[in-house]
């Protein structure tokens, strides 16, 4: 574990960054989880408001605003997913934005966890955007309903959905089976 | 639909979030006690480096996706280096479906608090809450 010169809180010397590791404001990934949860609030209401049941053609379901604003949470979510939580754009934002106004952090963690809610909530999306583009009706809605409660459960009360899903999905042999990541 | 149907929808939305929130706070971290006697688990078998205490061992189960898996380590690693016959072991479970399955592991942290025989005596599920924890040793402690 990384020592630090000045010793911090020994609740916060645990979530320190690895050493050698770059970590990030633990601020900024609730930050972007809010931004998540007023865009897919946003996405419901358009949902809401357009047809009960899903156009005929493809090309009408893929330009429902509703689904392309879907579409492109999807994409940033895959963002944060596989080119990293530091890569994405709503840190850059804190950074440019929201860090300037606040202390300094007290204390840097690792980017492992919030990756990982990244990934949750771009398979969750992208399976709304898949099927819905496909003609299920409501996927959509429910899709959005989902990536609301964890976004806002997320920013709101630090709510951590990898630690509730992880091992569910390990035990389900969904993860897990490879070697030990270093 | 019109606007003032799906505004109220919106808003009911996260009326229910809400609540879920206060009541996910409210509910994660107890220690639960366990009162049948039946499990017993031996630290050593799980971790080869792992030393069971004494007294009590806080066996807790991690992931490395789970950042309050990292304070729970801080906070029951001070609290075994305080108490005398305490040990702490964390045991990752990133890669072990088959412990998940055997302790039935839902969420992580989950933490188990072994008495002196290593028979499970409480559970706690989420990030734990150190007065809770503290009792629930301080019991097993005089028990022993």
């Amino acid at each position: 574990m990384a020592t630090a010169e000045k010793p911090l809180p020994a609740s916060k010397q645990a979530l320190l960054a690895k050493e050698g590791q770059p970590g990030i404001d633990p601020r900024g990934p609730r930050f972007g989880a809010g931004i998540t949860a007023v865009l897919v609030l946003v996405v419901i209401g358009l949902a809401l408001a357009g047809p009960a049941l899903p156009p005929e053609t493809i090309g009408a379901r893929a330009t429902q605003p509703a689904f392309i604003l879907l579409a492109a949470i999807s994409a940033l979510f895959a963002w944060g997913a596989f080119a990293g939580i530091r890569r994405h754009p709503y840190g850059l934002l804190f950074k440019k934005l929201v860090r300037p106004r606040l202390a300094p952090p007290a204390h840097l963690e690792d980017p492992k966890p919030p990756t990982f809610s990244q990934g949750v909530g771009f398979v969750i999306t992208f399976a709304g955007v898949v099927l819905s583009l496909v003609g299920v009706p409501y996927v959509l809605l429910i899709a959005a309903v989902f990536a609301f409660f964890a976004a806002f459960l997320n920013s709101v009360f630090d709510y951590c959905l990898g630690c509730q899903i992880y091992l569910l999905l390990v035990r389900a042999g969904v993860l897990g089976r490879g070697t030990r990541a270093a | 639909m019109n606007a003032v149907a799906i505004l109220g929808i919106l808003v009911g939305l996260v009326a229910v979030a809400t609540v879920v929130g206060v009541l996910w706070q409210r509910s994660n971290g107890h220690v639960r006690e366990i009162d049948d006697a039946s499990t017993v688990i031996s630290v050593g078998e799980l971790n080869a480096d792992a030393v069971a205490g004494r007294g009590a061992t806080l066996l807790q189960f991690s992931t490395e996706v789970c950042a309050p898996c990292r304070t729970t380590h801080q906070l029951l690693g001070d609290l075994a280096t305080e108490l005398n016959g305490v040990a702490h072991v964390d045991v990752d479970v990133s890669h072990r479906p088959d412990l998940a399955n055997r302790y039935n592991l839902l969420q992580s942290p989950t933490t188990f608090i072994l008495d002196g025989s290593g028979v499970v005596r409480a559970r706690i599920g989420g990030a734990p809450r150190p007065a809770e924890v503290r009792a629930e040793l301080d019991r097993i402690l005089a028990a022993a």
